[in-house]
C-alpha cells in the first residue's frame, strides 16, 4: 500500500502534467478541471504518507545508478508543504490566470514542478536527486516564458544563472560519490577534515543556495516577479525554492557532511546569510512595484535561513527551518494578495495604487497578518523564527546578530511602506470601481494567513511534530517551542520594531505620502551613489557576466576562431576527406573487394598466430 | 519441437508448388505471413508448451539434435519480423503475381535456412544451413535480372565462396581435434588444448570467414553493391536479418558456444568491430544514394554488435544481442522508407530530392524516428542497447574503445542529420511538387516497425534487467 | 613423397588451367581434370566413399553439364579469343605467382603443432548409419540446398528465355 502511494505521488503529477500539454488550448474547464483534481490528489497522498518511513530500491544494471526512494519525516513534511501549496495555488492560479494564453503549458509545468520537487524530496540517490533537480530548472524555464513579451529573455536569464551553479552542484556530486564511494544519501556521512571535502561542500552549497535564491544568484527573481505570471512568483521564488534549496542544503550540512559550529565553512554560510539579508532588504526598501518588491523580500528571506541553518547549532537549524516553511507561508501569502490587487485593479505600481484597503477588506486583512508575520511581530509565526535564529547567530557573533536585526528593522520599514501606500491613503481615481477579488482566489490567501497565525500561537504544533523530529540526535534534547527563553533578544526586537514604526511614521509626514516615506534612506548621502549604481544593475553578477563574456569573446576571438577551425573545419573536413577516401577506393571490382578480405584474413592470422 | 521451424517452411514450399498452382499463388501470402507471425509469437511461449514437446511418431523418423537459448529465441524473433516486413513491402512493390509468388517461395526458403542455422548445434549443420541461406539470398539478389542485381550477386558469391573454403577448412580442422562436430563435444574438447598453430589457424579461419558473411570492414565489399542493387523487399530482408543471422550471429554462438574467449581473439573482434563502427560511419556521410548510405550504416551498427561481443562480458554479449533485434527493426524501417521514397519519386538520390515532409508525412516522421534510434537517442530503442555495450566495454577495461564507440554514434547522427535535412526538410523541390504519399502497403510497416522502436525504447529498462540475467549463463567461464 | 609432390604439381597445374584458359569448354574440362586428380588424394587417405562421390559427381557429372551447356552457346571467333586470352594473361599473370610463393612458404614452415587428436572409434561405423543417424538434419540441409539451387535458376532464367 505504502509503495503504491509513493509511486502514484511520482506517478500523478507527472502524468498529469504531460497530458496537460495535450488538451487543447479551447478546453479551459477541463485544464482548470485536472489542474484542481491532480493537486488535490497530490495534497491527499502526501497527507497519507505523512508519518511514515520506508525505502524503496529499484536498482538498475549493477551500475551504482539505482532509482531509490527514502519517505522519511523530513522528505514527508517536504511533501506536504509542497502539496498544501500546489493545492491552493492551483486553486488560485485557476481564477487568476483566466483570459491568458498557453494556459495548458503553464498548468503542464506547474504540475511537473510539483512532481520533480517530490522526486527530488523522495531521491536516495544524488544522480537521480540530480536528474530531478535539473528537471526542475525546466519547468522553472517553462513557467516563466509564458508570461509576457519580456518574459523569454528572464526565462533565459534564470536558466542560465540555475545552469551554472547547478553545474557546480554536478561537480560536488561527482567529488561526493569520488569521496564516499557510494551515491546512496543515506549512506553518505563525510567529516569536513580536508580541502577536498570542504571543497565539495562548496560546490553542494552553491547549488543549494542558488536554488534558495541567495546572492549572489538571485538576480533573476526581481526580473521575473514583474515578467512571469503571478501564481509562478507565488509557488516557486515564494515556496518552492526555499523548500528545494533549504532541504538540501540542511541535508548537505547535516547528514551529508558533518558541518561543525567552530568550522570555517559554517561561518561562510552564515556570512552569505548576511550579507543576503542586508543587500536585499535594503534593495526593497526603494522599491516603488508591490511585486518587485516582495521578490526582494523573497531574497532577503532566505539570508534568514542560511544564517540560521549555517550556524551549526540546534537552535539555529531548528529556527531556519522553522523560518523555511513561515517564510513559505507568509511569502506565497503575500504575493497572492499582489496577485489580487493586480488582477482587480490592473497594476502593481505603487504610485498608481492607493485606498484599496477600503474596497478590498479581505485582501487586505490577510496583507495585514502576512506583513506582521514577515515583519517579526508577536504573535505571529515569524516572530518565533526569527528568535530562533537570532539566539543562534548571538552564539556564533554579535555582527551576524546585528545583521539579522538591522534586517528585521527594515523589512518592517519596508512593509510599513508598502502597507500604507498600496491599502490606505487616498484612493486613487482609477481605482474607483475596483472590487475584492473572487471567492476561489480569497480561499488560499485566507487559508494560508490562518496558517500563519497558527504557527504563531500553537508554534508547538510545527516544531515539535514537523521540524524537530528532522534533526534527531542532534538536538540534544532541547525543546524550541512556546515563548523565547532569551528575553533580552525579545526586548530588543520589540524595540526595533517599534524604531521601524517611528521611522516610517517621521518619513511619512516629511514627505507627506506612504510611498515616499522612505526617501530619506534613499536620498542619505552615503546611500544615495551605491543605490544609483545598483539601479544600473551594477550588483547584478549576472549582469557582470554577459559583459565579462563579450569581452572574453572579443580577445579571444582568435583562439575561437582556430578552434573553431579545428573543430569545424578540421574535423569535419578530415571526416568527409577520409569519406571521399574510402568512397574511391570502392571501385566496385570484386577482385579489389577480394583482396581487402584476403588482407584482413592475414592480419587475423598475425593477430592469432604471432602476438 | 524446433524442427518445425525448418520443416514447416519447407515443406510448405513443396506443397505450394505442386497441385493447384493458381490457388496457392492467391493464398501463398496470407499463409507466409500466418506463418512468420506464428513465428514470432513462438518465442514468446515459455519452454514447456512448444520448444519442449515430443511428438513421438516424429521423433522415430528424425533425429534431430536442436536446442534454442536465450540468444537464439532473440533471432528467431527477428527472423519472423523481418520476413512479415519483407513480405509487407512485396505486395505493394513487386506488382506481377508470378514474381511475387516466386519471392514468397524463396524467402520461405531463406527462413528455413536461418531458422536452421539458429537451432543448430554442430558446425557442419551450420555450415550447410548457412549455404542455404546464402544461396537463396545469390537469387534474391539478381531477383529483377538486371545488369547491376545480378553483377553484385555475382561478388557476393566469389566472396562468399571464399567465405565457405575457408570455413570449410575450419571445420576440418576443429573435427581433426575433437572427432566430432557437435558443439558441446569440440567445446570440452578444445578446453583440454593449449594454445597452438592448428586451432589458432582454425579460429582464424572462422573468424574470417563470418567476417566475410556479417560484411565488417574490410571483408565488406560485396555488401553495399548487394543492399543498393536489390530490390527493396530484398534489401530490407538482407539487411535486416540476412547478415545478421548469417554473420554475426554464427559468429556469437560460435564464440560462445565452441571456441570461448581469449585475448587475442577479444582483441580481434574489437579491432574489427572499432574499425567498422567508425569506417562504416565515415564512408556513409558522403553518400548520396538513400539506399547506399544505408548500406554503410549497417556494415558500422554491425561493427557496435561486434564490439559488443568483443567485451567479452554477459553484459556485452546482452547489449550485442538486443542491438541484433533493435539493428534488425530501425534498419527494416528505414529501408521500408527508402522503398517508400523511391516508389513515389523514382530516385534514390538524396542530392536531387528537397522537403519531401511536406508530401510525405508519415515516411518522413518513421524515418527520423528510425534514424534517431539507429544514432542512439533516448529513450529509442537503439539508446539502450548502445548504451550497454558501452558500459560493457567501459566496465570490461576497454575505455579506449567504448570512447570510440561514443565517436562512433556521432558520426551516426552526423549523417542521419545530413539525410534527414536534405531530403524531408529542405526548401521542396519544384520537379517533386506533386509527389503524394506512399501507399498503406508501405506506411503500415514503417508504422508498425516505429512503434516498435518507441515501444521498446520505453519498456527497454525492464527488457534489460529480465534479459541480462539470460546471459550470464549463457557466457559463463 | 615423390607421389604426392607430383599429385600436387599436377592439381595445382589443372586448376591455374581452369582459370587461365581461355574457352570455357577448357575450363570445364580443366574443372573435370583437377576433381579427377582430387579423387586420387582421397582414395591415397582411404576416404573411399567421398571418393566415388567426388569422381561421380563433381568430376563426372558437373563438367557433363557445363559442357552440355557450354555447347549450346555461340563460340568465339578466332579473334575474340586471342583477345580474351591476352586479357585474361594481363588479369592473372600474377596467380602462378603467388600459388608458387605460397606453396613454398607453407613446405619451409613447420607445423609445429602439439595436437593430440581425439581418438577415433575402433571399428568405424558405417557411412549409412553416419548418415541417417548422425547427420540427418545436415542431410535435410541439404536437399533444401539443392531444392533452392534448382529453384533458383527455374525463376532467374527461365524468363530470360522467354524474353529473349
Amino acid at each position: 500500500m505504502m509503495v503504491q502511494a509513493l509511486l502514484l505521488i511520482l506517478i500523478i503529477p507527472l502524468i498529469s502534467g504531460v497530458i496537460m500539454f495535450f488538451i487543447p488550448k479551447k478546453e479551459r474547464r477541463a485544464q482548470e478541471g485536472l489542474l484542481i483534481i491532480a493537486s488535490l490528489a497530490n495534497f491527499i497522498l502526501a497527507v497519507s504518507l505523512f508519518p511514515q518511513n520506508f525505502t524503496y530500491r529499484l536498482p538498475w544494471l549493477d551500475s551504482g545508478i539505482e532509482l531509490s526512494f527514502r519517505l522519511y519525516n523530513f522528505s514527508s513534511f517536504m511533501l506536504l508543504s509542497t502539496a498544501f501549496f500546489g493545492f491552493l495555488i492551483a486553486l488560485y492560479s485557476v481564477i487568476f490566470m483566466r483570459g491568458r494564453n498557453f494556459l495548458n503549458q503553464f498548468y503542464g509545468y506547474f504540475l511537473l514542478c510539483i512532481f520533480f520537487s517530490n522526486a527530488v524530496f523522495l531521491s536516495d540517490n544524488l544522480l537521480v536527486l540530480f536528474f530531478f533537480w535539473e528537471g526542475l530548472l525546466l519547468s522553472l524555464f517553462g513557467m516563466i516564458a509564458v508570461g509576457n513579451k519580456e518574459a523569454f529573455k528572464t526565462a533565459t536569464k534564470a536558466f542560465i544563472i540555475i545552469g551554472v551553479t547547478d553545474l557546480c552542484m554536478m561537480l560536488g556530486i561527482a567529488l561526493t560519490g569520488h569521496l564516499s564511494g557510494t551515491m546512496t544519501l543515506s549512506k553518505i556521512n563525510l567529516p569536513l577534515n580536508n580541502p577536498l571535502a570542504s571543497i565539495t561542500f562548496i560546490l553542494l552549497m552553491i547549488g543549494a543556495i542558488s536554488k534558495g535564491g541567495a546572492m549572489p544568484f538571485h538576480s533573476w527573481i526581481p526580473d521575473a516577479a514583474t515578467d512571469a505570471p503571478l501564481p509562478f512568483m507565488s509557488f516557486v521564488p515564494g515556496a518552492m525554492e526555499k523548500l528545494l534549496g533549504i532541504y538540501f542544503l540542511t541535508r548537505i550540512s547535516l547528514d551529508l557532511f558533518q558541518l561543525n559550529a567552530q568550522s570555517g565553512l559554517s561561518t561562510l554560510l552564515m556570512s552569505i546569510g548576511g550579507i543576503t539579508i542586508i543587500l536585499a532588504v535594503m534593495m526593497a526598501l526603494i522599491q516603488k512595484d508591490y511585486k518587485r518588491l516582495l521578490s526582494y523580500h523573497a531574497i532577503s528571506q532566505v539570508g534568514y535561513m542560511i544564517l540560521g541553518v549555517g550556524t551549526a547549532l540546534p537552535a539555529g537549524i531548528v529556527g531556519g527551518l522553522f523560518h523555511m516553511i513561515n517564510n513559505a507561508l507568509y511569502k506565497s501569502g503575500l504575493f497572492l494578495t499582489a496577485g489580487s490587487v493586480e488582477k482587480q485593479a490592473g497594476t502593481t505600481d505603487l504610485g498608481k495604487l492607493g485606498g484599496l484597503g477600503r474596497v478590498m477588506p479581505v485582501t487586505f486583512g490577510c496583507f495585514l497578518i502576512t506583513a506582521l508575520a514577515i515583519s517579526g511581530v508577536w504573535p505571529f509565526n515569524g516572530f518565533f523564527s526569527k528568535e530562533l535564529v537570532y539566539d543562534a547567530a548571538i552564539e556564533r557573533g554579535m555582527i551576524f546578530y546585528l545583521a539579522a536585526v538591522v534586517g528585521s528593522f527594515f523589512t518592517a520599514a519596508s512593509f510599513l511602506k508598502l502597507g500604507h501606500a498600496a491599502f490606505l491613503g487616498k484612493l486613487s481615481s482609477q481605482n474607483e470601481k475596483t472590487k475584492e477579488a473572487a471567492g476561489a482566489m480569497l480561499i488560499p490567501m485566507i487559508v494560508i494567513a490562518a496558517a500563519c497565525v497558527i504557527f504563531g500561537l500553537f508554534n508547538q504544533l510545527p516544531l515539535k511534530y514537523l521540524i524537530q523530529p528532522i534533526l534527531g540526535d542532534r538536538l540534544e534534547g532541547h525543546n524550541f517551542s512556546g515563548f523565547p527563553v532569551n528575553i533580552t533578544l525579545v526586548v530588543i526586537t520589540f524595540v526595533v520594531l517599534f524604531l521601524a514604526l517611528a521611522n516610517h511614521l517621521f518619513g511619512a509626514k516629511i514627505k507627506g505620502s506612504g510611498l515616499a516615506a522612505l526617501d530619506h534612506i534613499r536620498y542619505a548621502p552615503a546611500l544615495s551613489k551605491i543605490y544609483d549604481l545598483a539601479e544600473k544593475r551594477l550588483f547584478d553578477p549576472y549582469h557582470w557576466g554577459l559583459g565579462l563574456v563579450n569581452i572574453i569573446s572579443k580577445l579571444s576571438l582568435g583562439i575561437d576562431r582556430g578552434i573553431n577551425w579545428l573543430s569545424d573545419g578540421l574535423s569535419v573536413r578530415l571526416a568527409y576527406g577520409l569519406s571521399s577516401g574510402i568512397r574511391k577506393a570502392h571501385t566496385g571490382n570484386y577482385s579489389v573487394y577480394l583482396s581487402w578480405s584476403i588482407a584482413g584474413m592475414l592480419i587475423i592470422f598475425v593477430i592469432l598466430i604471432i602476438l | 519441437m524446433y524442427a518445425l521451424l525448418v520443416l514447416v517452411p519447407f515443406f510448405s514450399l513443396l506443397a505450394l508448388n505442386l497441385p493447384f498452382r493458381e490457388l496457392n499463388r492467391r493464398l501463398a501470402f496470407g499463409f507466409a505471413a500466418i506463418l512468420f507471425l506464428l513465428q514470432m509469437g513462438l518465442v514468446f511461449i515459455p519452454d514447456v508448451y512448444f520448444w519442449r514437446v515430443h511428438l513421438s511418431f516424429f521423433a522415430n523418423i528424425f533425429h534431430f539434435q536442436l536446442a534454442a537459448d536465450i540468444l537464439s529465441k532473440v533471432v528467431l524473433f527477428c527472423i519472423g519480423l523481418v520476413s512479415l516486413t519483407a513480405l509487407c513491402v512485396s505486395r505493394s512493390l513487386i506488382k506481377e503475381s508470378e514474381e511475387r509468388f516466386n519471392f514468397i517461395n524463396i524467402i520461405l526458403l531463406a527462413v528455413a535456412g536461418m531458422n536452421g542455422v539458429a537451432l543448430a548445434q554442430d558446425i557442419f549443420s551450420l555450415y550447410v544451413f548457412l549455404e542455404i541461406t546464402a544461396v537463396s539470398s545469390f537469387i534474391l539478389i539478381a531477383f529483377e535480372k538486371d545488369i547491376l542485381g545480378l553483377e553484385s550477386s555475382f561478388k557476393y558469391i566469389v566472396l562468399s565462396a571464399v567465405a565457405t573454403v575457408l570455413m570449410i577448412a575450419g571445420i576440418a580442422i576443429l573435427m581433426f581435434i575433437a572427432g566430432s562436430t557437435n558443439f558441446s563435444v569440440i567445446h570440452s574438447a578444445l578446453l583440454s588444448q593449449n594454445r597452438n598453430l592448428l586451432l589458432s589457424l582454425s579460429i582464424g579461419l572462422f573468424l574470417s570467414a563470418l567476417f566475410i558473411k556479417a560484411g565488417l570492414m574490410p571483408f565488406h565489399g560485396w555488401l553495399p553493391d548487394a543492399y543498393t542493387a536489390a530490390p527493396a523487399p530484398v534489401s530490407i530482408f538482407l539487411a535486416g536479418i540476412v547478415t545478421k543471422v548469417a554473420g554475426v550471429y554464427c559468429l556469437i554462438r560460435i564464440i560462445l558456444s565452441v571456441i570461448g574467449f581469449n585475448d587475442q581473439l577479444k582483441g580481434i573482434l574489437l579491432l574489427v568491430g572499432a574499425f567498422s563502427a567508425i569506417f562504416g560511419a565515415l564512408s556513409a556521410l558522403t553518400q548520396s544514394d538513400f539506399k547506399r548510405m544505408l548500406s554503410y550504416s549497417s556494415i558500422s551498427q554491425i561493427g557496435y554488435i561486434i564490439l559488443g561481443l568483443g567485451s567479452g562480458t554477459a553484459l556485452g554479449v546482452a547489449g550485442a544481442t538486443l542491438h541484433i533485434f533493435n539493428h534488425a527493426v530501425f534498419k527494416s524501417l528505414l529501408f521500408v522508407n527508402s522503398a517508400a521514397v523511391e516508389s513515389q519519386t523514382g530516385s534514390r538520390d538524396i542530392d536531387k530530392m528537397n522537403g519531401l515532409a511536406k508530401q510525405m508525412p508519415w515516411t518522413s516522421l518513421t524515418s527520423i524516428l528510425g534514424s534517431l534510434s539507429c544514432a542512439g537517442i533516448p529513450p529509442l530503442a537503439g539508446f539502450w542497447s548502445k548504451l550497454v555495450i558501452i558500459i560493457a566495454l567501459w566496465l570490461a577495461g576497454y575505455k579506449i574503445y567504448a570512447v570510440i564507440a561514443v565517436l562512433g554514434s556521432l558520426l551516426t547522427l552526423a549523417y542521419f542529420l545530413a539525410l534527414q535535412r536534405k531530403l524531408f526538410f529542405a526548401q521542396p523541390n519544384d520537379e517533386f511538387k506533386n509527389i503524394k504519399e506512399a501507399g498503406f502497403g508501405l506506411i503500415f510497416p514503417a508504422f508498425f516497425l516505429a512503434a516498435l522502436i518507441v515501444g521498446a525504447g520505453i519498456l527497454s529498462p525492464w527488457i534489460l534487467s529480465n534479459f541480462i540475467l539470460g546471459f550470464n549463463s549463457l557466457v559463463g567461464g | 613423397m615423390l607421389l604426392e609432390l607430383l599429385i600436387l604439381i599436377l592439381l595445382v597445374s589443372a586448376g591455374l588451367w581452369t582459370v587461365m584458359t581461355r574457352s570455357l569448354l577448357r575450363s570445364a574440362m580443366g574443372l573435370a581434370l583437377a576433381s579427377a586428380i582430387l579423387t586420387i588424394v582421397m582414395f591415397r587417405m582411404n576416404a573411399n566413399i567421398a571418393g566415388v562421390f567426388e569422381l561421380s559427381v563433381c568430376a563426372g557429372l558437373i563438367p557433363v553439364l557445363f559442357i552440355s551447356v557450354i555447347s549450346l552457346t555461340q563460340p568465339m571467333t578466332f579473334k575474340e579469343a586471342s583477345d580474351h586470352m591476352k586479357e585474361r594473361l594481363h588479369r592473372f599473370w600474377g596467380l602462378p605467382l603467388i600459388v608458387v610463393v605460397l606453396g613454398v612458404t607453407l613446405a619451409l614452415v613447420s607445423f609445429k603443432y602439439k595436437v593430440t587428436p581425439a581418438a577415433i572409434q575402433e571399428g568405424k561405423p558405417d557411412v549409412r548409419f553416419i548418415l541417417w543417424h548422425l547427420k540427418q538434419f545436415d542431410l535435410l540441409g541439404q536437399i533444401i540446398i539443392l531444392f533452392t539451387g534448382v529453384f533458383g535458376v527455374a525463376i532467374l532464367f527461365k524468363e530470360r528465355n522467354k524474353r529473349g
